[in-house]
């Protein structure tokens, strides 16, 4: 007779290689798919081509004949490689005002004045402050008689070395944008993978298949086998979406790969995994109290109220990483796999308090998905009418 | 193989089963007949470990029954249900798979048994793409892919058209001789006369009848004769005087008498010889769907 070898841990893998297999042939997901990586592949490389941090370019009019000290002068200042200015001859005032009206260029230069427009840039203030010293100190060194290297060293001397006590930290900044990136998707992938389970349990309740597959395997078989493939899928996807979206970005130059990625990545992987847990086991209840998927939208309106608190707590996470706000929401387990890592990213958490949030959490996942194996099993059966999660636990085992 | 001992369920105050004990041989067809709400549906669940007993056991081979146990035997759910979007083929290997079958097994059976049961054009289609006929015979494919030794199946004639009749019915029957056990319940109590071997009648829980159809009839009909005797006046019987006869039916071809105990059968034979020609003297016996409404109180 067949079925003596069958195990328990080969029940769980068939439903999760179902799950696998039935869920990537579906046509709504290779399009979603699809649409995501665009939507990614947008953000990744949409800032390379558009937030390019070339010099700040100047036109300058300098009045009188080509070749003026000034005008010589002032392409070769520059404020630390962010600027680039350029300069024009002017015949005289009344041209130069013309150009300047114009907006042919940015000021001209007559004499001891700067014609602009209305206000005179900042940076192009002190740019032309810059060459006019310059050139007036050349003169006058030059009228007292120095010259060649003594009038280099005082007009050209070293420039002072800058020595930061707290150097800024390239690779803790991109792992800092790279998780807040992250993060959106985690909520995402957790919301839509987590709303997947509770459709699929709701799914084998309204088509009557789930009685069938009682018959054959206990419903914490069935239930372990469900998730464990949903999430599977969900994770093999945020993996893709960063994989393809950090390859885009370094592609075109809007980051460059710091050492910071891996870490990024664990962080963001680890959460999704512990949100995925929570939620997945959360979503699940909700579908095994409804019995068509009609009713999901209500059974399921507590939960997404719950991850959209959550959401919202990011963007208090993001503001002020070590704000009030964000240190409580993160001790709660069902927002700390959104806020965490955008609190640990930033890097003010001591490592107690990230192991004691993650054995929170854990706790929780261990908590919620025993509540769930058996409002599963006590509502699973019960195909007709919404069941109260009460009657639901009591029935359960 | 199968043995139910003094099986009891309640849901809250109302008794579903009331130790009811029944059990299916190896080879045996078994109708479970019964009104609605008898506690046909709820014995088989308990049976497939759907739902727990309240007392009393479950027996297969002798053993109590256990979850790996349950995965080998065939069931198909009163409430049909396949996954809708899945493929016919991938959906019997993926049941097969669960009662424990190799890949290479599970496929092969898939292929019988959509051949067997003439789906096989619609082998690569999803199930919801099928007629309703179709779904029951792949339902039903499901309930046979992995070879089971022991067929629970809840009403699987009702929504069969006449052929979808005679095609189950031919299964059944190789599946018996095959060595399966069957138990199935059944409205259509002539299709459970013509091919069960014995019968379970279920009634408000309790078992009020049990055994083969044969013996059952004898136990149960008491006796009957079918009597007709030409050109005899009408109510003969009556005038005759006869001890322990009551005239139960008469038609063109006779009357039906049922004899009580006390009934001389000589006595009638003498009788029915005085009245006129006798043309038939037959001992008769119930159908089932007379048996039925004689033990289940309406």
């Amino acid at each position: 007779m067949n079925g003596a070898g069958m195990t328990a841990r080969d029940a769980v893998r068939l439903v999760i290689r179902r799950e696998l297999t039935e869920r990537t042939r579906q046509r709504a997901f290779v399009i979603s798919t699809g649409v995501t990586l665009l939507i990614v592949l947008a953000i990744a490389i949409v800032p390379g081509l558009f937030g390019g941090d070339g010099p700040k370019k100047f036109d300058v009019g300098v009045v009188g004949p080509a070749g003026s000290p000034l005008a010589e002068a002032l392409p070769r200042v520059d404020l630390g490689a962010r600027t680039e200015v350029h300069t024009r001859p002017v015949a005289d005032r009344a041209e130069a005002e013309r150009l300047v009206e114009a907006g042919d260029v940015d000021a001209a230069v007559d004499g001891d004045t700067v014609i602009v427009k209305k206000n005179l840039d900042r940076d192009l203030e002190a740019l032309v402050q810059l060459a006019n010293r310059d050139v007036r100190a050349q003169q006058a060194l030059a009228a007292a008689g120095v010259s060649g290297a003594e009038a280099a060293a005082i007009t050209d001397p070293p420039p002072l070395r800058t020595a930061a006590i707290k150097p800024p930290d390239r690779t803790h900044d991109d792992r800092r944008a790279l998780v807040t990136i992250g993060v959106f998707f985690v909520f995402g992938q957790i919301f839509g993978y987590g709303f997947a389970v509770a459709s699929s349990v709701v799914e084998e309740k309204s088509s009557r298949v789930v009685e069938l597959l009682l018959a054959k395997i206990g419903p914490g078989q069935l239930l372990t086998g469900k998730i464990v493939g949903v999430g599977v899928l969900g994770l093999a996807q945020l993996v893709l979406y960063m994989v393809v979206g950090l390859a885009a970005a370094s592609v075109t130059g809007a980051i460059d790969l710091p050492p910071g990625v891996a870490g990024a990545f664990v962080l963001v992987l680890g959460w999704f995994l512990l949100g995925f847990a929570v939620y997945s086991a959360l979503f699940a209840m909700a579908g095994a109290v409804a019995s068509r998927a009609e009713e999901l939208q209500n059974t399921t309106s507590p939960i997404t109220f719950l991850i959209m608190a959550g959401y919202f707590g990011t963007f208090a996470a993001i503001g002020d990483p070590s704000g009030a706000m964000a240190r409580v929401m993160s001790w709660v387990p069902f927002w700390s796999p959104l806020v965490m890592p955008i609190r640990m990213a930033s890097g003010d958490v001591p490592v107690w308090e990230a192991v004691a949030v993650v054995v929170v959490v854990l706790a929780t996942v261990v908590v919620v998905v025993r509540l769930a194996a058996r409002v599963y099993s006590g509502g699973a059966l019960r195909t007709r009418g919404r069941i109260k999660l009460k009657e639901a636990l009591a029935a359960g085992s | 193989m199968l043995e139910l001992k003094a099986v009891s369920r309640r849901y809250g105050d109302v008794v579903a089963l009331d130790g009811v004990s029944f059990s299916v041989e190896q080879g045996e067809m078994r109708g479970l007949v019964g009104r609605n709400g008898a506690g046909k549906t709820t014995t088989m669940r308990i049976v497939l470990g759907l739902v727990e007993p309240d007392g009393g056991e479950v027996r297969l081979h002798g053993s109590a029954i256990d979850a790996l146990a349950r995965r080998r035997i065939g069931y198909m759910p009163e409430e049909r249900g396949l996954y809708p979007k899945m493929r016919v083929s991938d959906q019997l290997v993926f049941f097969g798979r669960l009662s424990g079958m190799t890949a290479g097994d599970a496929a092969a059976a898939a292929v019988r048994w959509v051949e067997r049961l003439g789906v096989a054009d619609r082998a690569g289609d999803r199930v919801d793409e099928l007629s309703l006929g179709n779904q029951q015979r792949v339902q039903l494919a499901a309930a046979l892919v992995h070879g089971p030794e022991l067929l629970v199946l809840d009403e699987p004639f009702s929504g069969l058209d006449p052929v979808g009749v005679d095609v189950l019915a031919a299964v059944l029957r190789e599946e018996a001789d095959r060595g399966a056990a069957i138990v199935f319940s059944s409205h259509q109590l002539e299709l459970v006369e013509h091919l069960c071997d014995a019968v379970t009648i279920l009634d408000r829980g309790r078992v009020v009848a049990d055994g083969r159809i044969d013996d059952l009839r004898r136990r149960h009909g008491g006796r009957r004769l079918l009597v007709d005797v030409r050109g005899a006046p009408d109510g003969w019987v009556e005038a005759a005087g006869l001890v322990g006869v009551t005239v139960v039916g008469a038609d063109e071809d006779g009357v039906v008498l049922q004899l009580a105990d006390e009934a001389d059968t000589q006595a009638v034979l003498d009788a029915a010889r005085t009245a006129g020609r006798l043309e038939a003297f037959t001992p008769q016996s119930p159908t089932l769907a007379e048996l039925f409404r004689e033990v289940v109180q309406a």
